[in-house]
């Protein structure tokens, strides 16, 4: 059986299955060493995806390629830094329950399958694999309104976006005859014209993946949930489900619709410009660094999109690159954010930040670090992502892609700037708790890769190229 | 073409015939039979023990939501089970494995459940 | 070891800069001193399997961007050039890492100081070692970073941001040039490996650019590149101002290191540069009267740190006009024992100043021999050997280079020959006037300094007798290897000489007199010192008078301080004195040239430009931007519906959009 293939799916599995029995059968709380477990769990599988061969599995089902090795250890990186940060925020506030790592561990397991999703079936199972520990996660403080108000609206409408998701599915289905991505590309190289029908089926599907990538107009439930769910949480939203939908966007756009590619062109064009000009314009207002980050994760999606837009081989280097970049300075600037404390109680304003560098120079320096890179500030590891999507709108004779993407990243530099500027000029509003030693290493960890990537970008995106070479053929 | 399809559905007629017929002997028997003392408790529609017209906004235990939850679980359990027992030897080890690998990971749900105490009514 | 070498320093670096506050400030000097000793131990070890082993090897680390036709990798080239450099560099940097835990011991933040002082040293290693290029400009910007830290380090002067400053924006000048040479050797060879180069050199011979010929245009725009680095004649002017830094900075960068990047980089790219005579004829003149010109100013300076300034600068144009000849041998040669005695007259003057109370005006000084006396012996040492004196290391470089200028038989080589020998007169005058002043002759220091003079400790003296050492002998032992019978041996091709090229060999048949004749200068030149500055102390100044325009401001000495004296900036007395006082009105002229244009324009700018039509239109999009966010934020009500109600009008426009498109 070609199941050997899927390896790293199988232990990931079955690795949350033993943590959960392990956590729920002594009669103490397991919260931290079920974390532990869990972090181990992501590494061991991130190894192993490593060592992972290529080629499709479980009939037809199943693709592994450098594609989906290079996002699945992206998104296994970004769940494991995320179940990091989580440790001393849940144990501080009263939400260390074994259930989160576990949750976490299997939205992972969904994340992955969705990355080597080669069918549709699969794409829909692994995406709801996916959202369900979200929902569960997003109201993980029960007892918190708003944590409860997040995760009941991102379920409500997450609903809806799988509901649209499995309607395209249908349509594509019932117009084509078939949901495996090779016979589907078949079928559209071989064809003449396209019906509408499957027109539509794509753009429900595009619709639906649009969702879990937050980006506009699809993007209304993020600034509501990134702020109502607990920071790890957050953190986690904004980073390994965004890398996975991408990974699903990309590979279904590329592969089986390749052909349509003149249709959904469009679309995603649109996308990435309504994303790129909402998240810089809305989050210029924002006084909570959450509903802030939000802003920006919509914005760095549709600077991501950009690449795909392009649909070259450079574009989704640039893409791919992207997410790669944007995945570590999001993590660090959530450690920031979760470690923001005082006297025991999170704070999650701009204003707390006021006189960090007086208090906290360390965190300061860290968080302007990501904040420089995230505006795109050379040297930074920001820059270079951008620099690369928008080399390749360039290249691909997008000039208003990159003209809009250039001065949306101006007016977004000014609400990076602004938490800078708060940091280091305005008069101290009491120092911050200390942060915890966990913290301290996602952050310096991450910092360090923002600030010195510069020096020595070649592996990752010698990775990225390989990567999108896999999927262009 | 009709005539076949339509052969083909001829179980499921006979079925709805002797299952209408069995369900109108049974009402009509009572109707013949049992004495009748109507109120209007017991003309009002069957909902499990919830006034049939009322405010949706009642509330109720949330432990009735937890034990429906828990019931279509392993109900549709059940109902993946048939048709794998019904098609088992046509699919061989790798179905018979795949059902297993299905009830344990179920089981450990089940164990789970368990443990936290979502089976103990108090 | 090859590794090791370059990044020891950097480990220093990091370990003072990042982690100084955890370890303290002793443990912090300690480390990055161990960290340099480790790198000087790998560097000589380097020194001895390279250039006395020829065995080049080149170390490549990882491949640092690919973008289109470029390809860039980190790599250190070990080969004989560079690895002379960085046994060099490392050696020198050790000992001048050593003598600032004396030097910076009464000062507040020494970790600092130490790993600006390491970080400057690695830039200074990935310069030499570069593979390419594109490192060499890594090295070279990191190295022009590193000394505007250095100079800004009291960063509480104004002085010393100012003397930053201008270190920094005339070294970008020459920066320009450098990166204009890069594209267009990019443009040329298609690659700015050096392995790729230099193979392809005699192919593009003939390319043209703009109608003039590539090679050549390369060939001035590096050099003019180094001039940046280097002082040389017009971008020379921030040189002495540096002396604003810490003097064990002055010692490591603006005299044994960073300024003959310049130097290193012609020999680096000798196979380029003996394709293009008209550049090498450039080189020549502006070496040659750089020597002169800076010669002719230190006569007259008055601050200690100065005077070897502009020694320094004269000194860098003997290492051109060699390059400029063609002996970059003897240029490297020169480089190499200059660094010595260089660093040890910079270290010994910082001596001086540390024992007289932080004063550096030499009319202040006099009469103290007796109370610092290994100081002493050793600033004679580093003169002697800075003035050309036989058997001391300066006498083997310093003769090599007039020898190969006067042999080089050419118009430009006969200048440079004439400029190097009136120089050399001036260097050992100067020499002497500034062993003099600073030392014999009746105390002019007020009593109270006069009382605290006293010898530095033994963490400073060890380096300065260490590099007395290699002032008196590097010279004799290294001659025969860079110059003499075993160059061709040692170099092994790292320098290259064009087929016509028969400088080396020609400069040892020169007629007899020539070897003599810069040994006499120099005699000449202390002579001459004595007799104005110890039999005849009235000399000096009647002369000034006599040269000056206005003589009545020419101060007498002994210098009398008056009240507030320290304010007031020293009197122009004019004429030739005045002139060369001034430093050949340079830096006025630069002022009225550049600065004062430039501050009239970025006035005019700022005013109109920016204030007016700038400011004015980011405002107004600003404004909208504003209104745009609150636009935008109120979409985000909160309710659910609404959401969802967004999703489907979006998924219906996608749907028309795509149904039209179609």
């Amino acid at each position: 059986m070609s199941w050997t293939l899927a390896l790293p799916e199988l232990v990931l599995a079955c690795s949350g299955l033993v943590l959960l029995l392990a956590g729920v059968i002594p009669k103490q709380e397991t919260f931290f060493p079920i974390t532990m477990g869990a972090i181990g769990a992501l590494l061991v599988t991130a190894v192993l995806v490593l060592g992972q061969g290529e080629g499709t599995a479980l009939g037809g089902h199943y693709v592994a390629d450098a594609f989906s090795g290079f996002m699945k250890i992206l998104a296994l990186g970004a769940a494991a830094l995320g179940l990091l940060l989580s440790i001393d925020f849940n144990e501080k506030e009263g939400l260390g329950r074994f259930e989160f790592p576990v949750l976490v561990l299997f939205a992972s397991l969904g994340a992955m399958v969705m990355i080597s999703a080669n069918d549709l079936m699969a794409l829909y199972l692994g995406l709801e694999l996916l959202s369900l520990p979200l929902y569960v996660i997003a109201a993980f403080n029960r007892d918190n309104a708003r944590s409860s108000e997040a995760g009941l609206k991102y379920f409500v409408l997450g609903a809806l976006a799988s509901g649209l998701l499995l309607y395209g599915t249908t349509l594509v289905y019932g117009f084509a005859g078939t949901t495996n991505f090779d016979r589907l590309a078949d079928a559209f190289s071989a064809a003449q014209g396209v019906s509408a029908g499957v027109i539509v089926g794509v753009v429900f599907v595009i619709a639906g993946l649009a969702f879990k990538v937050s980006a506009v107009p699809f993007h209304m439930w993020t600034p509501d949930v990134y702020e109502g769910a607990p920071t790890p949480v957050t953190a986690y939203f904004a980073s390994a489900p965004k890398v996975a939908a991408i990974a699903l966007l990309t590979r279904v756009l590329l592969g089986p619709f390749g052909d349509l590619a003149a249709q959904w062109q469009q679309v995603i064009l649109l996308i990435s410009f309504g994303s790129m000009i909402l998240g810089s314009f809305a989050a210029i207002g924002q006084i909570n660094l959450k509903r802030l980050m939000a802003y920006s994760s919509i914005g760095h999606v549709g600077y991501a999109l950009m690449g795909l837009a392009v649909g070259s081989d450079t574009g989704l280097r640039g893409l791919l690159f992207y997410m790669a970049i944007y995945v570590f300075m999001n993590v660090g600037a959530f450690a920031v954010l979760v470690a923001m404390r005082r006297q025991g109680r999170a704070v999650e304003q701009v204003e707390d930040l006021a006189g960090l560098a007086r208090t906290d120079l360390g965190m300061a320096l860290w968080m302007a670090a990501f904040m420089f890179s995230m505006a795109g500030i050379p040297p930074l590891a920001g820059f270079f992502s951008k620099l690369y999507v928008f080399l390749a709108a360039v290249q691909g004779g997008f000039w208003t892609l990159a003209v809009v993407g250039v001065l949306t990243s101006v007016v977004s530099a000014y609400y990076y700037l602004r938490v800078v500027k708060v940091m280091f000029f305005d008069q101290p509003a009491g120092a911050l708790d200390r942060a915890p030693a966990s913290l301290t290493i996602v952050m310096a960890g991450t910092g360090l890769f923002t600030l010195l990537f510069g020096l020595f970008p070649a592996p990752l995106l010698a990775a990225a190229q390989a990567a999108a070479a896999a999927l262009l053929g | 073409m009709t005539q076949p399809l339509l052969a083909d559905y001829f179980p499921i007629l006979v079925f709805l015939v002797i299952a209408g017929g069995i369900a109108a002997a049974m009402v009509g028997g009572s109707l013949l039979v049992a004495r009748q003392k109507p109120n209007p408790e017991k003309l009002s529609a069957y909902e499990c023990g919830f006034e049939p017209f009322d405010d949706t906004r009642r509330r109720f235990d949330v432990r009735f939501y937890l034990v429906a939850i828990l019931f279509i679980i392993f109900d549709l359990e059940v109902a993946f089970l048939f048709p794998w027992a019904v098609s088992l030897g046509g699919i061989g080890w790798f179905g018979f494995l795949s059902m297993v690998a299905f009830l344990g990971v179920l089981t450990v749900g089940f164990v789970y459940e368990w443990r936290k105490g979502a089976l103990d009514w108090e | 070891m090859f590794v090791g070498a370059i990044f020891f320093p950097l480990l220093g670096a990091c370990l003072s800069g990042f982690l100084g506050r955890w370890l303290g400030d002793k443990l912090a000097q300690w480390a990055t001193v161990i960290c340099m000793a480790l790198a000087a131990v790998c560097g000589s070890l380097a020194f001895a399997h390279v250039a006395m082993d020829s065995q080049p090897a080149t170390v490549p680390l990882l491949t640092w961007m690919d973008v289109g036709g470029l390809e860039i990798s980190w790599a250190l080239r070990y080969d004989t050039l560079s690895v002379v450099m960085v046994a060099m560099v490392t050696f020198i940097s050790t000992l001048i890492h050593l003598y600032s835990v004396g030097y910076m011991s009464h000062d507040a933040t020494p970790t600092r100081f130490f790993a600006y002082l390491s970080l400057f040293t690695f830039m200074m290693l990935m310069l030499v070692t570069a593979d390419n290029l594109a490192q060499l400009f890594f090295g070279w910007e990191g190295v022009g970073l590193a000394s505007y830290l250095l100079i800004g380090y009291w960063y509480d002067r104004e002085s010393a941001n100012r003397a930053a400053m201008k270190a920094f924006i005339v070294n970008r000048v020459g920066d320009v040039f450098f990166m204009l040479g890069l594209a267009l050797t990019f443009f040329t060879f298609g690659s700015i490996e050096f392995d790729t180069i230099f193979p392809a050199v005699a192919q593009h011979a003939n390319d043209r650019f703009a109608g003039l010929p590539a090679i050549e245009l390369i060939g001035v725009l590096l050099f003019l590149g180094a001039c940046g680095k280097s002082a040389q004649l017009g971008l020379h002017t921030w040189l002495p101002d540096a002396m604003e830094g810490p003097t064990p900075v002055s010692a490591l960068i603006h005299a044994a290191t960073m300024v003959t990047a310049g130097v290193f980089l012609m020999a680096r790219m000798s196979p380029l540069m003996e394709y293009a005579p008209v550049a090498l004829a450039i080189v020549t003149v502006v070496g040659a009267s750089t020597a002169l010109f800076a010669a002719t100013i230190g006569c007259v300076q008055n601050d200690i740190k100065r005077i070897i300034a502009y020694s320094t600068c004269s000194q860098l144009g003997y290492m051109f006009f060699a390059a400029g000849v063609g002996a970059y041998q003897v240029s490297v040669f020169h480089l190499f024992t200059h660094a010595f005695f260089k660093a040890l007259l910079f270290l010994g003057a910082g001596s001086v100043i540390h024992a007289m109370s932080d004063e550096q005006d030499i009319r202040k000084m006099g009469g103290i021999w007796t109370k610092i006396p290994v100081t002493y012996v050793v600033m004679w040492i580093g003169n002697l050997a800075l003035a050309g004196i036989p058997f001391f290391a300066g006498y083997y470089s310093k003769d090599a280079i007039l020898e190969a200028a006067y042999a080089a038989h050419s118009g430009v080589g006969a200048y440079a020959w004439v400029c190097g020998m009136l120089a050399a007169f001036l260097t050992a005058f100067y020499s002497w006037r500034l062993l003099i002043l600073t030392f014999h002759g009746k105390p002019r220091a007020d009593h109270h300094t006069m009382e605290h003079v006293h010898e530095s400790p033994a963490v400073m003296l060890i380096p300065l007798l260490l590099l007395a050492v290699g002032a008196v002998l590097t010279g004799a032992v290294f001659a025969p290897f860079f110059v003499g019978e075993h160059a061709h041996e040692f170099w092994n091709g790292a320098i290259f000489n064009g087929e016509h090229n028969h400088i080396l060999h020609a400069m040892h048949e020169v007629p007899e007199w020539v070897p003599l004749a810069p040994t006499v200068m120099g005699i000449a030149g202390i002579a001459l010192a004595y007799v104005m500055y110890m039999a005849a102390p009235g000399l000096p100044t009647r002369l000034a008078q006599m040269f000056s325009a206005r003589p009545q401001l020419v101060r007498r000495l002994p210098l009398i301080p008056a009240e507030g004296e320290e304010q007031q900036t020293e009197p122009n007395p004019g004429g030739l004195y005045g002139f060369l006082l001034k430093k050949w009105y340079f830096d006025e002229l630069y002022d009225f040239l550049f600065v004062r244009p430039a501050r009239r324009l970025a006035e005019r700018f700022w005013k109109v430009g920016d204030a007016r039509i700038i400011d004015g239109m980011p405002n107004g999009v600003a404004s909208l931007a504003a209104a745009g966010a609150r636009g935008a934020v109120r979409i985000q009500t909160g309710r659910v519906a609404n959401y969802a109600f967004a999703m489907i009008i979006g998924l219906v426009l996608f749907v028309t959009l795509f149904l039209i498109g179609r």
